[in-house]
């Protein structure tokens, strides 16, 4: 009896302590005005999708940023806290219950993969905490979510008709998709199934663990088929082993990708530019030339900032804007006006200080975001989108359209 | 912050319950179970099925991820009985990503990865913001239950045979203890016990998916028992709730940190924790509440004659 009770009791009394101590300390240290606004990124800082969380939480700061240095909004601070889900549900989980509880933020953006948002989102909505997220599994929008959801990410649905129509565009025969176990796989191979033969174009395909380090069975009967082109449809680590074992065969065909696994790290880590040389990546695009593009530009440093990153920026300024319609900075308030940030007939704005300016001036405003025109469905879907094809030539990107 | 601290000490229990299941059978039998994530996942799925699918009671969801672990630890222990250390943890580390496997690919049974979510918690609609704190009630009795069956067994006769087999299986054998029944018997113990704590921790967050079952989570628990003590089964509870504390607090710890971006921030998040387990086994290598091996009675001095 003794023993356990010392355990227990040191254990509480280690958890307590640690975990008071430190938001003692945050509180007195945020000082200045009183009472600031708190908002969330919970991003992949490591695991899989390592490559993206950390520019797409900078993107995110440099909206607050702003905004700060304008006054803020309603009068009041916002502070942001950026939180890592490790790209695995079960820790993604742990955070988004220290950001709710602890951090009592009014919304989280930013979450990547998939599983990690289909985890998240019950505790947002029952919480009544906002979510903008930026997977694409179509279950997303079909939870339950009474509207504390987004996603600025065109569902797979529609992303993968237009991946068909590139195939068909190439000139396809004979497709084949290689593609982990994901929430989107299924409707991948239910739409390439209706879109490839309409075109003339057969369809096969196979689905690979994720986890394995080398994939030779796996081309083996990919190539049995014959295919003049191959989708390799997984993330980025196993993309990279599946690339060089598609060049081992001697793959002469074509290969197509997401550019979310198929992007600048895959190539340095491949390290052969011969391996991924010709092969097309697809992305959804962001609007290239628009003020918000150019404004996710400076913030990040980077030439070409992806999709992510662009509506990450996106989420913040809706958020932002949303709060200021409803003069309220909770959850609810921005779910009721999230969409009041892009009314067609407002005034076009491209970023989140002018569109707060305009609102309080009792104006309407209709963003032009750095990832589109952010228009949502009832669901949260995003209704438009255009898409970005590249090519890699000699090791580097390069542009073959934007449709 | 108190619904979080409640969460977590709800997260810390269903840790301390795999703990638990991770002593019994490595600290007590000395069988290295790799495979503690694919039971957990079993009963997770087990519980969730039947709620969700089956539309039945919870209660009845928790007696069959209990029944469901068993099933598989009785699968897994009568298919390796001639396997020894790391031989029987290789094949359960098998075990484990088998199950994930199947979870990700059975569509049909398991909903694949996109997972089972509206898995339903016990009062949940009328409780509201009191949800955590009930559950974490009902996850602790579950603690407690199992921690003190874990502890009468640790000072029983049994438990004695079973360290005897973790000694020296062959001697144990020549003792005439009944070597393949004890390690079955504990095997299936162990199994059912992280089948409950998957069915808990499915119904507390209300979705469950295989990426959530990853090797990281048996790796957390074995850290929690070496760090905690193994053989122990007040070690094995404290090293859950040290762990946790580690992998939760260590959040707070970096915010403190000026002048670091939020990635690196994330990394040395991971290697707060890194640093301080190993200082954890580098001053303390038998834990922080080491075995405790009861000494045998002297038995009287024979009367010289």
């Amino acid at each position: 009896m003794t023993k356990i009770r010392i355990g227990r009791r040191a254990a509480l009394a280690g958890g307590v302590a640690a975990l008071a101590n430190p938001a003692v300390v945050r509180a007195q240290g945020s000082g200045g005005t009183a009472n600031p606004i708190k908002l969330a990124t919970l991003t992949p800082l490591t695991g899989a999708g390592g490559p993206y969380g950390p520019v797409m939480a900078k993107a995110a700061a440099s909206v607050v940023e702003e905004v700060n240095k304008a006054g803020g909004v309603l009068g009041r601070r916002i502070v942001l806290v950026s939180e890592d889900d490790q790209t695995n549900p079960e820790a993604a989980v742990r955070a988004a219950r220290k950001l709710i509880d602890v951090d009592k933020v009014s919304a989280i953006m930013g979450t990547w993969a998939s599983s990690v948002t289909t985890a998240v989102a019950p505790l947002c909505w029952e919480s009544k905490t906002f979510l903008c997220t930026v997977s694409g599994a179509d279950s997303i929008t079909l939870l339950p979510h009474q509207g504390f959801l987004i996603r600025t990410q065109p569902n797979s649905r529609l992303q993968v008709t237009r991946v068909g129509e590139f195939i068909l565009s190439l000139g396809a025969k004979k497709a084949f998709t290689m593609i982990p176990q994901t929430p989107f796989t299924q409707s991948t191979f239910d739409t390439l199934n209706q879109v490839l033969p309409k075109g003339g174009c057969t369809h096969q395909s196979l689905i690979y663990d994720d986890k394995k380090t080398t994939y030779r069975t796996e081309v083996d009967q990919a190539l049995r088929t014959s295919p003049d082109v191959i989708l390799a449809n997984g993330y980025t680590p196993d993309t990279v082993v599946l690339l060089k074992d598609l060049y081992r065969a001697g793959f002469k065909g074509k290969i197509l990708g997401f550019a979310y696994s198929i992007n600048q790290k895959l190539v340095d880590q491949v390290g052969q530019p011969e391996v991924v040389e010709g092969v097309y990546t697809f992305a959804p695009s962001p609007a290239e030339g628009s003020g918000a593009y150019e404004k996710v530009k400076a913030a990040t440093g980077s030439a070409n900032p992806d999709p992510y990153t662009c509506q990450v920026y996106d989420h913040a300024s809706l958020v932002l804007m949303a709060m200021a319609s409803a003069k309220a900075a909770t959850g609810e308030a921005i779910k009721e006006n999230i969409r009041k940030a892009t009314v067609s007939g407002g005034k076009v704005v491209d970023n989140a200080v002018d569109g707060i300016k305009e609102i309080m001036a009792g104006g309407k405003v209709d963003y032009a975001g750095a990832s589109g025109p952010c228009d949502f469905d009832e669901k949260g879907d995003i209704l438009d989108c255009k898409f970005r094809y590249d090519q890699i030539k000699a090791g580097k990107f390069t542009l073959v359209k934007i449709a | 912050m108190l619904s979080y601290l409640l969460f977590i000490a709800t997260i810390g229990g269903i840790y301390g319950l795999l703990a638990l299941s991770l002593n019994l059978i490595w600290g007590g039998v000395g069988m290295v179970n790799l495979g503690l994530a694919g039971f957990f996942a079993v009963g997770a799925y087990a519980s969730a099925l039947l709620t969700t699918v089956g539309h039945g009671p919870i209660a009845a969801g928790w007696l069959m991820a209990l029944v469901a672990g068993g099933v598989a630890g009785l699968v897994v222990t009568l298919s390796t009985t001639r396997l020894r250390a790391d031989y029987l943890a290789i094949v359960t580390l098998g075990f484990a990503e088998a199950v994930r496997l199947v979870a990700a690919n059975e569509i049909w049974l398991t909903r694949g990865t996109d997972g089972i979510s509206g898995i339903p918690g016990p009062w949940k609609r009328a409780l509201g913001p009191d949800f955590n704190a009930v559950y974490f009630l009902i996850v602790l009795v579950a603690l407690l239950v199992v921690f003190f069956l874990m502890r009468r067994i640790d000072r029983s006769p049994y438990g004695r045979a079973l360290r005897a087999i973790r000694e020296d299986a062959q001697v144990a054998q020549v003792a005439g203890k009944p070597v393949l029944r004890f390690k079955t018997e504990a095997f299936v113990l162990s199994a059912a016990i992280a089948g409950l704590a998957g069915a808990l921790y499915g119904h507390f967050t209300s979705y469950i998916a295989p990426d959530m079952f990853l090797p990281l989570i048996t790796i957390y628990i074995f850290l929690a028992v070496a760090s905690g003590g193994t053989g122990r089964p007040a070690g094995a509870l404290v090293g859950a709730y040290v762990v946790m504390t580690l992998l939760e607090s260590s959040r707070f710890f970096v915010e403190w940190i000026p002048g670091v971006t939020a990635v690196q921030r994330a990394a040395l998040k991971e290697l707060l924790i890194a640093v301080a387990l190993i200082l954890v086994l580098r001053l303390k290598p038998s834990g922080v509440l080491p075995e405790r091996i009861p000494r045998a009675r002297v038995p009287p001095a024979p009367r010289p004659s």
